[in-house]
């Protein structure tokens, strides 16, 4: 058995003699396999008295392999810089695992997707009910398994259609529409209000699940996949690309050259930046300035421009292959870049300046949508959201990816843990990130951009990398395989955790105030278009189309 | 030449109703990206409206998943005629990468008829007011498809396909 | 609170117009923009390089023995210029035209018809430095349904047979 860890040793005394198979498979990534039977149990040991965090929960079908499948548990060790992998095998028979939620509210949906891709069932889950496929989708077809091929059409069974939370006694439901008042689907947010107040919530999203881990595990190449990944958020493009390509070249020893890691962090630091001016806009339109907005938006075009010149797109930037970049940033590209951030800061200090000192954005802003301390590490929440609620964790210090361990990041954290808090730490992580870049561009060593890649990449190997995109940690696990592409790829957003936490934060939230409590998560805003409402007192149901819901919110600005 | 085109575009204004179907959010900025000052769509009369009721156009983005399709077919039976369907991105033209998976239907034309297409992605905010000015029918067209041939001089082309009896090799479709 | 108002206003008013001529005035694009995807027929040798990398799989070639024809389906294109990165021959480049808007949907397809003269053989063309671009994926050029030919680019077997083909440059070479 291999050398076992410091940081893990208090987990080896307490359950001793459970380890089947313990290897660190890159630096600072650990794997260990244990029985299935205490899975749970040393789960819930490492994340409540070990301080370990959820990260990520992945099954794959390993029936071609092995003749089993596998349920892996990814947890990150923040102050130690270390990620833990924790996996099972489970017999073809027998597909159940005890569920970790009712301890680890962070696996709650991770588990549930297992459930709908792979089949693997969570015994004990406190919500079964499907995640990711759609309502129509047959019950006993789970498409990551490897005997259906990514194209099938699966046939329709509208009767599995997905079931609300208990409503209070007596309530009659009639469901109502993402996209209109009149329009018989499921809406995206569904809230139980006494008066004017929320007393619970409840949320169906995912429909927007295009198959990328089933693409990139069956039809695509190790090459494309960057592509794909790029392609699964608009705004967050190079991350995933980046996460994906240095998943990937850690599982296989692939050197990548300084230079490269240098400018996949300026491109990643430039993201950012755009990023978070375009929530700053959208948070003020949301409370009703819509000054903030425009004003935001037209400081923000210069960055875009920026980036079209210097990568050829706006946002998909195309930059990444596996082992290296596609292009390079010459001396005159880096002048522009220095002098569009010079722009860039002294316009929007102007703009911090302002809203700063503004007590109308203050007095919206302050006290509202709380989020705790214990219930941000309970559910793993990530990002400016975490930060904003105290919890000091960033994937760029903690776990350093591209050329992050030599450039010296500030964590920006704030005690508030309300809506302020978490908009503050927006606003100085955007000089934080002009600051980043000039260092960057300063730093940047010669040479190669591109490693020489001469043999094929090995099966079997894993890699696991965090990128921190502007919403939070961005996660991928990848499992190599033969046939030139993974076995297994697992994404995981940032807003897919942070979601899980809505619920606990808009509780006891007035209406108006709603809006920009999820807002201030900066989640995909095509989650949130439309609001269902329920009045616990009346037993109506109403729906709030988004235009009514800022109406709500602004007028309580002006009050 | 401006003034006339100013008038023709005054005289048309497009209320848009804008709809994300199963998208990467990238179009769905830039479509809100020519609102803001530098593109400014605002000053043809164009504003996105916050029912479908009210709008002439319908904006659809992102390629349509099997969950949203329904929900799309209503929205556009809930637009009133005349109406205006405009599938901007390439994941509302022609499916991007994903056109053919499990959960995707493959485009918006694949739920409802589309006047404009905008490819692209995500196309440029001028792409956009380019589509939008097409759908005026207040620009011409610029692309055409392309059909060429690289033969020997007296090749026949039809003879040989007549000959050649076997099954064509079909790389990835 | 109206020292903040004033502040915001100063920012508005200092910005002044800013509205961009387009559409009045043609839009500038810059040198590296990755627009719509052009080909030249004559320059291409079949090779399907740009198939096999291609991530929207836009590209697709049909060989029938001397004839190949290549589909581009730019309908669903990502201008990500992978297929300008590997074309040996510099076939295909993605150029400045980004108004492609159109309301028939054939206007996207594009395709061209190549004669595959006796001395190519599939793949053998499509030489990179990089050993992951080199395989051949699923379902490439006939290598069958689900598994990709372990050889890379010297395949045991060539999935057309070239011995019955005609000699169209030896005729050629003998009338002459």
């Amino acid at each position: 058995m291999a050398k076992q860890q410091e940081f893990l040793s208090d987990l080896w005394e307490h359950f001793p003699d459970i380890l089947e198979d313990f290897q660190e498979h890159v630096k600072n990534q650990f794997m260990a396999t244990i029985p299935r039977e205490e899975l749970p149990s040393v789960v819930k040991y490492a994340v409540n008295r070990l301080g370990a965090r959820f990260v990520i929960s992945v099954g794959t079908d390993r029936r071609e392999k092995t003749g089993d499948y596998t349920i892996s548990y990814v947890l990150a060790f923040d102050e130690d810089k270390k990620f833990l992998v924790l996996q099972s095998h489970l017999p073809p028979n027998d597909l159940t695992i005890g569920s970790v939620t009712p301890d680890v509210p962070a696996a709650n949906w991770s588990e549930r997707e297992a459930r709908d891709l792979v089949g693997i069932v969570p015994v004990g889950h406190p919500d079964p009910r499907r995640l990711i496929l759609p309502d129509d989708f047959p019950n006993n077809i789970h498409p990551l398994r490897r005997e259906y091929e990514y194209n099938e059409r699966f046939p329709s069974e509208p009767e599995n259609a997905y079931s609300w939370k208990t409503a209070p006694d007596g309530m009659t439901v009639v469901p109502l529409g993402p996209f209109y008042p009149t329009l018989e689907e499921p809406a995206c947010f569904r809230l139980y209000l006494d008066g004017e107040k929320v007393v619970g919530s409840d949320y169906r999203g995912f429909y927007n699940h295009r198959a990328v881990e089933k693409l990139g595990d069956s039809e695509l190449n190790y090459n494309q996949i960057p592509f794909v990944a790029q392609q699964i958020c608009g705004i967050c493009g190079q991350v995933h690309s980046v996460a994906y390509c240095q998943a990937v070249e850690d599982a296989c020893g692939i050197k990548v050259p300084m230079r490269a890691k240098y400018i996949r962090s300026i491109l990643l630091e430039l993201e950012r930046l755009h990023s978070h001016l375009l929530w700053v806009g959208l948070a003020g339109h949301i409370i009703g300035f819509d000054t903030v907005l425009m004003q935001l938006w037209r400081i923000r075009e210069p960055v875009m421009w920026l980036m079209e010149r210097v990568t050829g797109n706006r946002k998909h930037y195309s930059s990444n292959l596996i082992g290296g970049v596609r292009f390079d940033i010459t001396p005159e590209s880096a002048d522009d870049i220095r002098m569009v951030l010079d722009k860039v800061e002294e316009e929007f200090k102007a703009v911090y300046d302002a809203v700063v000192i503004d007590t109308t954005l203050m007095a919206r802003l302050k006290g509202v949508g709380i989020l705790t301390t214990e219930d941000a590490k309970a559910h793993g929440v990530v990002g400016p959201t975490a930060r904003g609620s105290n919890v000091a964790i960033d994937c760029r210090v903690d776990h350093p990816y591209a050329a992050y361990a030599e450039l010296d990041v500030q964590k920006q954290v704030q005690d508030g843990c309300d809506n302020w808090a978490r908009t503050v730490v927006r606003l100085l992580e955007i000089f934080e990130s002009i600051r980043l870049v000039r260092k960057a561009l300063n730093d940047m060593p010669g040479g190669e951009i591109m490693a020489k890649i001469d043999h094929p990449l090995p099966a079997e190997r894993i890699g696991l990398c965090s990128v921190e995109a502007a919403r939070g940690e961005c996660h991928h696990y990848v499992l190599t395989g033969e046939e030139n592409r993974p076995y297994r790829w697992r994404v995981r957003a940032p807003t897919y955790q942070n979601l899980q936490a809505v619920a606990c934060m808009i509780q006891g939230e007035q209406l108006a105030d709603v809006p920009i409590s999820i807002g201030s998560y900066d989640p995909c805003f095509s989650c949130t278009e439309r609001v269902e409402a329920v009045d616990v007192n009346t037993n109506q149901l109403r729906i709030y189309t988004k235009d009514e819901l800022d109406e709500m919110c602004r007028r309580k600005t002006w009050k | 030449m401006i003034g006339e085109l100013c008038k023709k575009m005054f005289g048309k204004s497009l209320w848009l109703f804008h709809t994300n179907c199963g998208a990467c959010n990238g179009c769905d900025i830039e479509v809100i990206d020519v609102l803001t000052p530098y593109y400014d769509v605002e000053r043809f009369g164009m504003r996105l409206v916050g029912s479908p009721r009210h709008a002439d156009a319908l904006v659809v983005s992102g390629s349509v998943t099997r969950q949203v399709a329904p929900a799309l077919k209503r929205l556009y039976n809930a637009t009133p005629d005349p109406k205006v369907v405009i599938a901007v991105g390439s994941c509302a033209v022609g499916g991007n990468i994903w056109f053919d998976t499990y959960n995707v239907l493959g485009g918006a034309d694949k739920v409802i008829p589309v006047n404009v297409y905008i490819p692209g992605c995500p196309p440029r905010p001028e792409a956009i007011i380019y589509g939008a000015a097409l759908a005026l029918g207040i620009v011409p067209k610029k692309v055409a498809p392309r059909r060429e041939q690289h033969l020997p001089p007296g090749f026949n082309l039809d003879e040989y396909l007549k000959e050649w009896q076997g099954e064509p090799v079909v790389t990835r479709s | 609170m109206f020292k903040a108002k004033l502040k915001e206003a100063v920012i508005c008013l200092g910005a002044g117009r800013v509205t961009l001529p387009y559409p009045f005035e043609p839009s500038e694009v810059p040198p590296k923009f990755r627009g719509k995807i052009e080909f030249d027929s004559r320059k291409c040798i079949g090779c399907g390089g740009c198939a096999n990398v291609c991530p929207p799989r836009c590209i697709v070639i049909e060989d029938m023995g001397e004839v190949a024809r290549i589909t581009f389906h730019l309908d669903r294109c990502i201008q990500c210029a992978r297929c300008y990165e590997v074309c040996p021959e510099n076939a295909i480049w993605p150029t400045e035209q980004f108004e492609t808007a159109t309301p028939d949907k054939s206007d996207l397809k594009s395709e061209m018809i190549i004669w595959m003269s006796s001395c190519q053989r599939c793949g053998r063309c499509f030489e990179t430095d990089n050993a992951i671009d080199r395989f051949q994926s699923k379902r490439w050029r006939g290598r069958g349904p689900g598994r990709a030919n372990k050889h890379g680019i010297f395949p045991t077997k060539p999935p057309i047979d070239f011995t019955t083909r005609k000699s169209l440059v030896r005729e050629s070479e003998d009338k002459a």
